[in-house]
């Protein structure tokens, strides 16, 4: 995860300042909507990152990995 | 006690010396015992126990013992950690026998006086451990790991462990029971011999590499302190404690405690509970959290829209309720007007019928007998009127010129100087001029 996402852990806690917003009635009908619309957006970040780690254990060696990547660079390096 | 003490008579028949007064033996005994060379001894401690200012123990092995005392002093000075002079341990201890002479009211004690003390074995692998322990936190190398930042959910993890222990199946259930099933980069590496820590520091330096780890966890079942020691190492504990990626350390059963534990972000006490600090959400649990977000939101959104929409229709009601209800009470004050008319009208009708009635017969009365002569009286006096009323004249031909405003004009003259003039003839009066 790279520093300018938004992380999981600080999307949930949006999340959770927004429907205790809600769920106070005290905003109004253009600030609900908009809420509703920012909390929609992290609920589908949420849910990427819950893919994410969902899709079935993939194992990899980091010896093999290494060999990869030690491979790569050189082809890397020859492109324009 | 004061002077010398009488010296009584010797065992009769013996032919050994003396008698010596005890005091001055024990003395000489000391005195003998101090002069022996100072030589090191090995053996195990027992039953260590320190006093005010001596520590005492026993140092044994499977031929002899022998009971030992040092100074408080000496001892601190080694700085050794806390309960590493346990029953068992094995040490080195350098000195020379000491005898205290006592007194009448103090016993006396013989002691081998330890000057130096060396901790050997695997206790002296704790003491090494004690001085890096303190060299490293000098440093402050225990806070970078626990500065970094640690997901709570991780999408690449990397494990250091190795390849057929049992710490492997561990880390994997532990991965499991968080319904955890993203990528895992296996660094596998002997994790008790010699090569041990230099394969495991560049394994995690490796892992460190790859930009997508986001955190490793190094993973060890239990085993003696020499398996374990190669998780002390200093060069691994210091590359640990300057890792980019936060490292959970695993490494023995919870009663060992190896230097790597004490660097890394997170000490656990089992691979499978290391699994579980290195993704502390639970993602089924998360997930339902993230569907009731979800139904909240929709709710909210759905609820602002139609309240919303019922309030508007409200507002688009209320003009059209206003006027209805303002021509109900017009048409109810209409008719309420229409009937009080209606009513006031037949009631003045009455009053005045009753009025005209008694009008009626009150003429009746006061005219009494005369009435009908009277009437004709007048009668012929209006006729004789009406012989004389100038209309009578006009409708015989004749013309009435007043000045317009009633004032009859008699004279041509006077007709002249007026000029405008009304004529006014049986039928109707005309304006005129008098063109002249």
């Amino acid at each position: 995860m790279s520093d300018d996402e938004l992380t999981y852990e600080a999307a949930t806690a949006r999340l959770e300042e927004i429907i205790r917003r809600l769920d106070s009635g005290e905003a109004g009908l253009r600030e609900t909507l908009d809420l509703v619309t920012e909390g929609r957006t992290l609920v589908e970040r949420c849910a990427a990152e819950l893919d994410a780690v969902s899709r079935g254990l993939e194992e990899l060696r980091l010896d093999e990995l290494v060999a990869r990547l030690e491979q790569q660079t050189p082809d890397a390096q020859e492109a324009p | 006690m004061t002077g010398e003490p009488v010296r009584p008579k010797g065992i009769t028949g013996s032919e050994l010396p003396g008698p010596y007064a005890v005091g001055a033996y024990a003395r000489g005994m000391r005195d003998f015992l101090r002069a022996r060379p100072r030589v090191q001894v090995f053996g195990e401690v027992w039953n260590f126990k320190i006093a005010r200012t001596r520590a005492f123990f026993e140092l044994r092995d499977a031929d002899g013992a022998l009971p030992c005392g040092m100074w408080r002093d000496r001892l601190e000075a080694l700085g050794l950690p806390d309960g590493v002079l346990a029953d068992g341990t094995q040490v080195v201890v350098g000195g020379g026998p000491d005898y205290y002479p006592g007194s009448r009211t103090a016993s006396p004690g013989f002691s081998f006086d330890v000057s130096a003390l060396r901790v050997a074995g695997e206790g002296d692998l704790l003491v090494q451990l004690a001085e890096l322990r303190r060299r490293l936190d000098a440093e402050g190398l225990f806070a970078p790991q626990k500065a970094l930042p640690r997901p709570v959910l991780p999408r690449t993890i990397g494990v250091v462990t190795g390849e057929s222990g049992k710490a492997r199946d561990d880390v994997l259930a532990g991965l499991r029971r968080r319904g955890w099933a993203g990528r895992l980069v296996w660094a596998f590496a002997p994790v008790q011999d010699r090569r041990a820590a230099p394969a495991i520091t560049r394994a995690l330096q490796d892992l460190a590499a790859i930009e997508e780890i986001d955190v490793v966890i190094v993973a060890r079942g239990g085993g003696s302190l020499a398996d374990l020691f190669a998780f002390c190492d200093e060069t691994l504990c210091r590359t640990v404690a300057l890792l980019r990626v936060p490292v959970i350390a695993s490494v023995g059963h919870h009663t060992d405690r190896t230097l790597i534990d004490d660097v890394a972000a997170v000490s656990a006490s089992t691979p499978t509970h290391a699994a579980e600090a290195a993704v502390p959400l639970d993602v089924g649990a998360a997930r339902a959290r993230t569907r009731t977000f979800a139904v909240r939101l929709a709710w909210h959104g759905r609820r602002a829209v139609v309240e919303r929409a019922r309030h508007l229709a409200r507002m688009g009601r209320v003009p059209g309720e206003h006027v209805a209800r303002n021509r109900r009470a017009l048409h109810q004050q209409l008719r309420e007007l229409r009937a009080a008319a209606t009513r006031r009208a037949a009631r003045e009708r009455e009053i005045t019928a009753t009025r005209a009635e008694v009008l009626r017969r009150k003429a009746a009365a006061g005219a009494g007998a005369d009435a009908d002569a009277q009437r004709r009286a007048l009668e012929g006096l209006g006729l004789a009127l009406g012989a004389h009323d100038p209309r009578r004249v006009l409708d015989r031909g004749y013309a009435m010129v007043d000045d317009r405003e009633g004032g009859l004009v008699t004279s041509a003259a006077r007709a002249r100087e007026l000029g405008a003039l009304r004529v006014t003839f049986s039928d109707a009066s005309v304006d005129a001029r008098i063109d002249e």
